[in-house]
């Protein structure tokens, strides 16, 4: 909360992003809000359209409705180890090079079903200690991380856990022994 | 170091003191202003006043940034706290870091603290089960540590009397281990865990039990408690992060305001004990020093009596800190016992299984408290290659399986219309005595300070062969007991978790008949000072494997009753 305070903050001074000169990402912008990573705005959004194919909006809103992908980022900022960040990062990095190389497009410009099986396919990579292992690791490190974490912040969403699967601070009193025949539907929620 | 007591001794003298505010600490200090006795009392941490100063308690799941998670930096700056179950992104604030106030960990131990207003009682996992004669007769049977100077009848009367106050939800099971008490409503055991208790029945006789734990939550007796301004438990289990309801018991939902109504009580926060004053020629105990924790500046304040309930490790450090002429080795020590004899409660080793009976039962609601197993072992005779015996906590409950298989629709669909339940999950966990020793102890680094000038503690506790060989019973037996009920894919664990971590730590300050090998008299009375008062996990003789709390509350409004009486003859 403080820190979407701080970012609608950041946004209004510098429209969200900090310009940084120079180095790999000469034409984007890195991130200030996720400090510890470097990651920059179309990665980002790289990100938004993962967490949009993982959980898809219908009829109920999906992923980015939900602001997942700033979700995943602040967990891989604030609660990732500095080695697994640096692999998530590398994964969300070389991603692209691998979305061009085993379906010849840009990641966007594939169907729901081919983004779908690319990324399912990407969670099953096993990684060696060569340099492309080192990077199939890294990628399916990078797609397992983000499948968990989408999950998680689209569950734990306020959405989530009040239009659909309502929350409540207060479960109701204690019953050992409830026939499941006797229930509509499974709680999960409290 | 400025020293600032402008204001007259007069008004820095009350008639007791009580250091501490946590749960023995604050007993005290209720007791003592019932009886009429202006009383302060001192807490090193910050006010923390009931629901006003409970940030979280009221907070949704997705309003925590990480979702329950300790940021990484928080993890690696404290290692040792981020062990502990309860220290998760809701409750953090209500524990102290490692880098707040350093020790020195001769062997690794897991010192995990509470400096505020109510201390650890805000956090505590509120299980209370009595003593029995089984327990304060131990040391003399088994020829450990010293004899009790008390037993069952003496402090029989005082469970009653903080029960009845606290609040105390149980069931009348009426065994011998563990003494039946006054009671609100019990909660119940679901089909799986009265199964396990027809199962232990069935194969063992009648010599292992289990019973639902009796738990300091309100469940009934509502008058009563709205007189506290404390309501029925509402099964969040939240409790961790305070209880805007009141419905377990804490220093500051219950007995801090009661005392500060009787207008008796003067609380004073952020007041770090240095040490409590000698005075030789009056041969008593006269006051107390403290240090302001934020302007470090030194004060003193003067009592006829004193209660230390600094909590265990503390309570210790105090005394060795408090030192005269009269006293070179720390406040009572003539015998030298002062900071040896530390024991703990082993929670090393568990059991878990799953069950796949009674698949058409599930459970509904929340209840604040699960089953336990009473320490059957050795309870009658010595029957073992060890000492003593554990208890243990079980439960079983039985989830929803969340089935996150596949990606796009299908796994959207998985998730938001979960239908199959898991199998019941069973697990339990050890409570085991440890026997106290004199190479277990707890000293004053000779060099290193804290940020307010006072010795660091330096803490040398660790296992032994008894413990070990518990740990092996513990695992054989349970699982045992786990394979005759039915239940199967049984793991067992020892996590070989440093003493600590339990936040049970004990003794230091023992009770005892003997003034040559014991710190305390049987009236929680230094032998040598006897206005001075220790009545928390400090004064612990032996462990037993009951969770501690409720003896501490016991043992402060007895001591209580006793200054009082005292100061009238």
């Amino acid at each position: 909360m403080n820190r979407r305070i701080a970012l609608r903050h950041l946004a209004l001074i510098s429209g969200g992003l900090v310009l940084i000169p120079s180095c790999d990402f000469s034409s984007d912008d890195i991130l200030a809000a996720y400090q510890n990573l470097k990651v920059t705005a179309s990665q980002k959004s790289l990100l938004g359209v993962i967490s949009d194919t993982i959980i898809p909006a219908g009829e109920i809103k999906g992923a980015l409705n939900l602001e997942v992908p700033d979700f995943i980022l602040v967990m891989v900022n604030d609660c990732f180890t500095k080695d697994n960040q640096e692999k998530f990062t590398a994964g969300l990095a070389s991603f692209p090079v691998y979305v061009q190389e085993t379906a010849g497009k840009m990641f966007e410009s594939l169907s729901t079903k081919e983004k779908e099986e690319l990324i399912l396919t990407g969670t099953k990579l096993e990684g060696d200690d060569t340099a492309e292992g080192k990077a199939r690791g890294n990628i399916s490190y990078f797609l397992n991380s983000t499948k968990r974490l989408t999950i998680q912040g689209y569950m734990a969403s306020e959405y989530i856990q009040t239009e659909i699967i309502p929350y409540s601070l207060i479960p109701g009193e204690y019953n050992g022994a409830v026939l499941i025949t006797d229930l509509q539907k499974p709680h999960i929620n409290g | 170091m400025a020293n600032l007591n402008i204001r007259s001794n007069q008004e820095r003298t009350y008639q007791a003191i009580v250091i501490g505010s946590g749960i023995s600490g604050a007993w005290a200090a209720k007791e003592l202003c019932d009886l009429g006795v202006k009383t302060l009392m001192l807490e090193r941490g910050k006010n923390v006043e009931h629901i006003k100063d409970y940030p979280t308690t009221n907070m949704l799941p997705y309003e925590f940034e990480h979702r329950g998670q300790v940021p990484q930096k928080i993890k690696e700056e404290n290692p040792v706290v981020s062990r502990c179950y309860a220290f998760r992104e809701d409750a953090m604030h209500f524990f102290v870091k490692d880098t707040e106030h350093p020790y020195v960990q001769e062997k690794p131990f897991d010192w995990i603290r509470g400096y505020q207003v109510g201390g650890k009682s805000l956090l505590w996992a509120r299980q209370v089960q009595r003593w029995s004669d089984f327990d304060f007769e131990g040391p003399a049977r088994d020829g450990f540590a010293v004899d009790w100077p008390i037993r069952y009848k003496d402090i029989e009367k005082w469970y009653s009397h903080v029960e009845k106050f606290a609040g105390v939800s149980g069931n009348k099971d009426g065994l011998a281990t563990l003494p039946d008490g006054e009671f609100l409503p019990g909660y119940e055991l679901n089909v799986v865990e009265k199964y396990f208790a027809e199962q232990l029945k069935k194969n063992y006789g009648n010599d292992r039990h289990l019973i639902s734990a009796r738990c300091a939550h309100i469940n009934g007796n509502l008058d009563f408690f709205a007189q506290q301004g404390r309501a029925k438990c509402q099964n969040r289990n939240l409790c961790q992060r305070g209880c805007p309801f009141g419905g377990y018991f804490s220093s500051n939902s219950s007995t801090i305001p009661w005392a500060l109504k009787t207008g008796n009580l003067t609380l004073r926060p952020d007041a770090v004990v240095h040490s409590i004053i000698y005075d030789e020629e009056k041969e008593k105990a006269t006051g107390v020093r403290i240090v302001d924790r934020l302007t470090k500046e030194t004060e003193e304040f003067y009592a006829e009596v004193i209660f230390l309930n600094a909590a265990a490790l503390n309570s210790n450090l105090i005394l060795m800190n408090s030192t005269s002429n009269r006293f070179p080795n720390g406040l009572g020590n003539d015998s030298g016992v002062l900071g040896k004899f530390v024991a703990f409660h082993n929670y090393r080793a568990g059991v878990s299984a799953e069950y796949e009976g009674h698949s058409e039962y599930t459970t509904s609601g929340g209840r604040p408290t699960s089953g336990y197993f009473p320490r059957f072992r050795n309870v009658y005779k010595q029957e073992t290659d060890f000492l003593r015996g554990y208890a243990a906590g079980f439960s079983a409950g039985r989830g929803v399986r969340t089935n996150s298989e596949g990606i796009g629709m299908e796994l959207k669909n998985n998730l938001l219309n979960p239908s199959e339940y898991g199998p019941w999950y069973v697990g339990s966990h050890m409570m085991g005595e440890t026997i106290p020793k004199e190479s277990n102890y707890v000293a004053l680094d000779p060099n290193l300070k804290d940020e307010w000038g006072i010795p660091q503690l330096k803490i040398n506790v660790e296992y032994d062969d008894n413990d070990e060989k518990m740990i092996k019973d513990y695992i054989e037996q349970m699982s045992e007991m786990f394979t005759k009920a039915g239940f199967t894919n049984i793991r067992t664990r020892d996590d070989k978790r440093a003493p600590g971590l339990d936040i049970h730590e004990m003794g230091g300050v023992r009770m005892g008949k003997d003034p040559k090998t014991s710190m305390l008299n049987g009236n929680h009375q230094l032998h040598a000072v006897p206005n001075v008062y220790v009545t928390d996990g400090a004064s612990m003789t032996s462990t037993s494997t009951q969770n501690p709390s409720l003896t501490y509350m016991a043992f402060a409004a007895r001591a209580a009753h006793h200054a009082v009486a005292e100061s009238k003859k």
